[in-house]
Order: C-alpha cells, then sequence, then structure tokens
C-alpha cells in the first residue's frame, strides 16, 4: 500500500496571514504537526510509501519530514500546477501510483481516526474509488482488493473535517483534547489520561494545571498561573505570572504577560484570535502578549560580534590589574582552578572550560573579585565564538547537575549570566526563567547594558 | 477625544470620545483631560466607537480614570467597544472592573435607572 497526499495552495491560503511564518501543513494541531496526522493514518492503512504533492511550496515539509525514515516510511515530494485536476495529479505521478494500491487523500482535511483500528485490513479489502469525502476533499484507493470485500473488519468508522475556517481549526483542536487524546499518538510525556507534559517544562508550585491539557517542550509556567482545562500550550513558551489560560491554544514561542486572561482564544505570537467571531489583533504591546521567534542567523552574528568587541575593550580593561594580581594570588593559594566539561548549547556537543575562583582571603582577593578578573580568561572564549559575554550560567555536564535537554532553546553559555545581571539566585528554577527570557528577548545593546549590570552585581 | 455634558438625565453626564488609538503616546494626555472634566461631573462615559486600538498604557490610563471618579463617589462606564477593543478589556480582565454597554445612549441612561447615590 502507499499514499499519496494532494493538497491545493488555495485550500489553505487562509491560515498563511493568519499564523505567518508556519507552513499550513506544520500547523501544530494539539502540538503535532498537521502532516503528522497523514503520515500516521497513512502508516495506519500500511502504506510503505507517502507521496506529497502541491502547487504550493513543500521545503519547509521537506526540511520536517526528510525522507520519512523517522517513521520508517519513504517519503517523497512532487509538484503540481493549480489547475490540475485529482486524475491528472494521479495520472502524472503514475510510476508512483502503479504496482501497488494507493490511499489518495485529497484536500486540506482532518481525518478523524483511531489508532487502535485496523485500518491496513480495511483498506486492504475495500474496493477502488471514493471512499469517504467531506465537500472540499476525499479519499479514495485505486487498485484491486488484496482480499475480498469484508465488510466485517471490525474497524471504526472514520471522518473527515475540512480545515476551512480558524473555527473549524479551534474546534478540532478542543474536540481532539476533551474526547480523542487516545485516538491519535500524541507528542509528551503522559503519566495520566488526558495530560500530555513535554520536556523541559518549569511548572512552579503555586500554579495550578488542570486536566485535559497538552503542553509542548521548553515552557515555563510562572508563579500563580493557571492552566485551565481543555487548553493546549506549544513549545517555547513563557506564562507569566498570575495569568489564566482557559480553553485556550497557545502556539509555540508565545509570550503570555502577567495577569492576562486568555479565554477561548488562539495566542500566536503577538496575535490574539478569537476563534468565533475571527477576530484578530495584533498586539504591539510586549507586556501583553508577544513573540519569542529564535533569533536568525544574522542576529546571531550581530549579537556576536557585539560580544567579542565589548570583551576585547573588557581584556584591555582588565589586562593590567590581571597581569599584577594574578602571579600574587597564585602564590597566596587564592587563584583556584576548576577544569571541566561544559555543555554548548548544541545537542550532544560539549566544551572544556577551565572556572577559575578567587579565594576570600585579603584585600587583594577582594579587588580582584571586585573586577571579575576570575572572568578574564574566560573572555577569550569570546573572541573565538565558544562563549557568550553574557548569557546562560555554563551548565557542567554532570548527571548530578541540571540536565540540558537535546531541544532546549535559549541556553547560550556566557562569562557573565543574566540571573546574575538581574542578580537572581544562581541556581535553581529562577535562573533557568530568566536566562530563557533574555535569552529569547534580548538584542546585542541590551546584552551590553546587562553586562554592566553583572559587572556592577558582582562588585557589590 | 471630544468631551461634551449630556443633561438628558437628572444629573449632566460627560460623554468622552475616544478615537483611533489610545497608547504611550496620548494616554497622559487622557489623564491630564480628564481630571478637567471631572471637575464639571462624576458621572462620565466613554464612548469608545470610534476607537480603533488600546495598548497597556492607555487601558491603565482608562483604568486610573475610573479610580479617580470612584474617589469622587461617580463612576465612569465604557460604551460601544468594538471586538479588538472588547478583546484587550477581557485580555486584561479590565472588563470586570467596567459597566461595559453596547452605545453610550444606553450608558447615559443606566446612570438615571441606577443613582449611585
Amino acid at each position: 500500500m502507499k499514499t499519496l497526499i494532494v493538497i491545493k495552495k488555495q485550500e489553505y491560503e487562509w491560515l498563511l496571514d493568519l499564523f505567518p511564518g508556519v507552513h499550513p501543513l506544520l500547523l501544530p494541531i494539539c502540538n503535532k504537526p498537521f502532516i503528522e496526522f497523514f503520515v500516521d493514518f497513512s502508516i495506519f492503512t500500511g502504506s510503505n510509501a507517502i507521496r506529497i504533492v502541491s502547487d504550493g511550496p513543500l521545503r519547509d515539509v521537506e526540511r520536517y519530514c526528510e525522507n520519512g525514515s523517522r517513521w520508517g516510511v519513504e517519503i517523497s515530494y512532487g509538484s503540481m500546477l493549480p489547475a490540475d485536476e485529482l486524475h491528472s495529479v494521479i495520472d502524472k505521478n503514475r510510476r508512483f501510483c502503479q504496482e501497488e494500491r494507493v490511499v489518495i487523500i485529497s484536500g486540506f482535511l482532518f481525518i478523524h481516526y483511531d489508532k487502535k483500528s485496523d485500518y491496513a485490513s480495511l483498506f486492504a479489502s475495500l474496493p477502488s474509488g471514493e471512499l469517504f469525502s467531506c465537500g472540499r476533499g476525499s479519499i479514495s484507493l485505486t487498485g484491486t482488493p488484496v482480499v475480498e470485500t469484508n465488510t466485517t473488519t471490525g474497524a471504526s468508522p472514520f471522518s473527515l473535517t475540512a480545515l476551512d475556517s480558524v473555527g473549524k481549526y479551534y474546534r478540532l483542536s478542543m474536540d481532539i483534547l476533551k474526547n480523542g487524546l487516545t485516538r491519535y499518538v500524541l507528542p509528551g510525556y503522559s503519566s495520566e489520561s488526558d495530560c500530555y507534559i513535554g520536556r523541559n517544562v518549569v511548572i512552579p508550585k503555586s500554579a495550578e494545571i488542570k486536566k485535559p491539557v497538552i503542553i509542548g517542550n521548553n515552557v515555563q509556567i510562572l508563579s500563580n498561573s493557571v492552566i485551565d482545562k481543555n487548553s493546549v500550550i506549544g513549545s517555547n513558551v513563557i506564562i507569566d505570572r498570575e495569568s489564566v489560560i482557559s480553553g485556550s491554544i497557545v502556539m509555540d514561542n508565545t509570550y503570555i504577560g502577567e495577569h492576562l486572561e486568555v479565554k477561548d482564544k488562539i495566542a500566536a505570537g503577538n496575535l490574539l484570535i478569537d476563534p468565533e467571531s475571527g477576530t484578530t489583533i495584533v498586539m504591539e504591546d510586549p507586556h501583553l502578549l508577544t513573540s519569542m521567534a529564535q533569533s536568525k542567523v544574522a542576529g546571531t552574528l550581530l549579537r556576536r560580534v557585539v560580544h567579542a568587541l565589548a570583551a576585547t575593550l573588557l581584556i584591555i580593561l582588565q589586562f593590567l590589574p590581571w597581569f599584577l594580581l594574578r602571579p600574587i594570588l597564585g602564590i597566596q593559594g587564592n587563584w583556584k582552578r576548576d577544569k571541566g566539561q561544559y555543555h554548548t548549547g548544541l545537542p550532544g556537543k560539549a566544551f572544556t572550560m577551565t572556572k577559575t575562583t578567587i579565594g576570600n582571603n585579603g584585600p587583594l582577593c577582594a579587588i580582584a573579585k571586585a573586577l571579575s578578573l576570575d572572568r578574564f580568561p574566560l573572555l577569550f572564549r569570546v573572541l573565538s565564538g565558544k562563549l557568550l559575554l553574557i548569557g546562560s550560567q555554563p551548565v557542567l555536564i554532570n548527571p548530578a547537575t541540571r540536565v540540558i535537554p537535546n531541544s532546549m532553546s535559549g541556553y547560550r553559555p556566557g562569562v557573565f549570566s543574566y540571573a546574575e545581571a538581574e542578580d537572581w539566585p544562581e541556581i535553581g528554577i529562577d535562573t533557568e526563567i530568566v536566562e530563557h527570557y533574555y535569552a529569547v528577548h534580548g538584542n546585542p545593546l541590551k546584552d551590553i547594558a546587562m553586562t554592566q549590570k553583572a559587572l556592577f552585581n558582582r562588585t557589590h | 477625544m471630544i468631551f461634551h455634558l449630556d443633561n438628558s438625565t437628572s444629573q449632566p453626564v460627560g460623554i468622552v470620545i475616544l478615537k483611533k488609538r489610545i497608547d504611550a503616546s496620548n494616554s497622559s494626555e487622557l489623564q491630564k483631560a480628564f481630571a478637567h472634566w471631572l471637575q464639571q461631573t462624576n458621572r462620565l462615559v466613554f464612548d469608545c466607537t470610534e476607537l480603533d486600538f488600546i495598548d497597556s498604557s492607555g487601558l491603565g490610563a482608562i483604568v486610573s480614570c475610573l479610580r479617580k471618579t470612584l474617589e469622587h463617589h461617580g463612576d465612569l462606564k465604557l460604551a460601544g467597544l468594538g471586538p479588538k477593543v472588547a478583546m484587550v478589556f477581557e485580555l486584561t480582565k479590565a472588563k470586570k472592573l467596567f459597566s461595559i454597554f453596547s452605545d453610550s445612549s444606553e450608558a447615559i441612561q443606566s446612570f438615571s435607572v441606577v443613582d449611585p447615590k
């Protein structure tokens, strides 16, 4: 069995303005990209090869799904013309469609299926032709049945929903959340029913989470916040203090400000959408809603250049005191060095770094500390690009310390840390929150100001 | 911002027509003007029919106006909130602080129905 997925751009165009930067086929439904539901369903029908054909760009989809090896299927991609009818698309892809039976999914539609059902037997026995239709799309089958038609296969019936409005998208997500969590394979850890939690989710004791709920990766829920029932929280999200999320979808990379109530809405970056009325507001106010897009390459490069320049200045300023005090402190035994392996921020990669600790004996130690001379050797790492001037506190690779998951965003080790700048305790959840916040909200100029604050806080 | 007094009820009601947007650039202007309007009456209605946008500083200014009105034993009511402005009031929970009416005439009438004194 094979599966041919045919989707025209005009069917999902309405989503492009609503969620810019997200390919509609990667739009998360309960934190699972839309295309993955197609892939899962195709696998359940017994397909070992999937071909995705569209007249729109598929680059992002291709980058995400690659060749399908992640799912153990072969995924290929094809293009079509906007005017192409389904039969001509099949004809143009006849090499793919020949030899085996092909399930053809046509349209931007959601297939309500049940992972526990035996669709492989059902599809092997069904006659060719259109099987299901919902006006805006259909599922059909080509080729002759492998086994004789048997209507008592026991498979649950499935239905289709055409996704053609934000209201339908919202209702579909809520329907899955309330009634269909067990029907689909959903991301996240689920130790109990109706509750899926991703990796690196920080939930303080004072926060309240009510089921059913789905929470993605790298989520920070701050104190006294409430994630009320029927909420979907995406990845890389911060819910600030005392905010309430209820019956809402918070998309990836979204910051929800303090003391807010997001009820029956979709929050996506700085967009707030009322799914029922279709009203959309673009927040210009970072205190309310804002996006937390990952730094672009150009932004990262600029940040590195600014950090390198500032580090050079600090090296020039610190060189003389370091040159004079370092030998004396070394002889006194007040200059202690500790070599270790640290996380780089890139999955599975590490770097070796020697951290210096200055003792507490005498005025020379006090002067050296006040001038942050213990960080002087690390400044050269900024020039080589291994460290930022200010970033996250470098984390030792040690099972006893906090673990940095591969997908954690925002961790970029620095000579100075944002937690030092904000005078937060240098260990614990609060540190991670403040570092994550500045990692996604920071900019090169703000970093310089934060470095000054870190230097000042270390002095006092 | 346009202010006028409506004398259709037993006590005059100040109607403030808010236009386009209330944000950091003009929220302090609203607060200054409001102090002057409050000297004329402690019953006020903000007509938001023509208001397209409000941010947190604008919202802060309106809440500050309400606080001042309550200190003067009066009330500040909102009327004609568009869907976008209403969403901001809902999001920030400010909706719970105000009496909100579909239009200004309804808001004016409410002063005669429920007299604060």
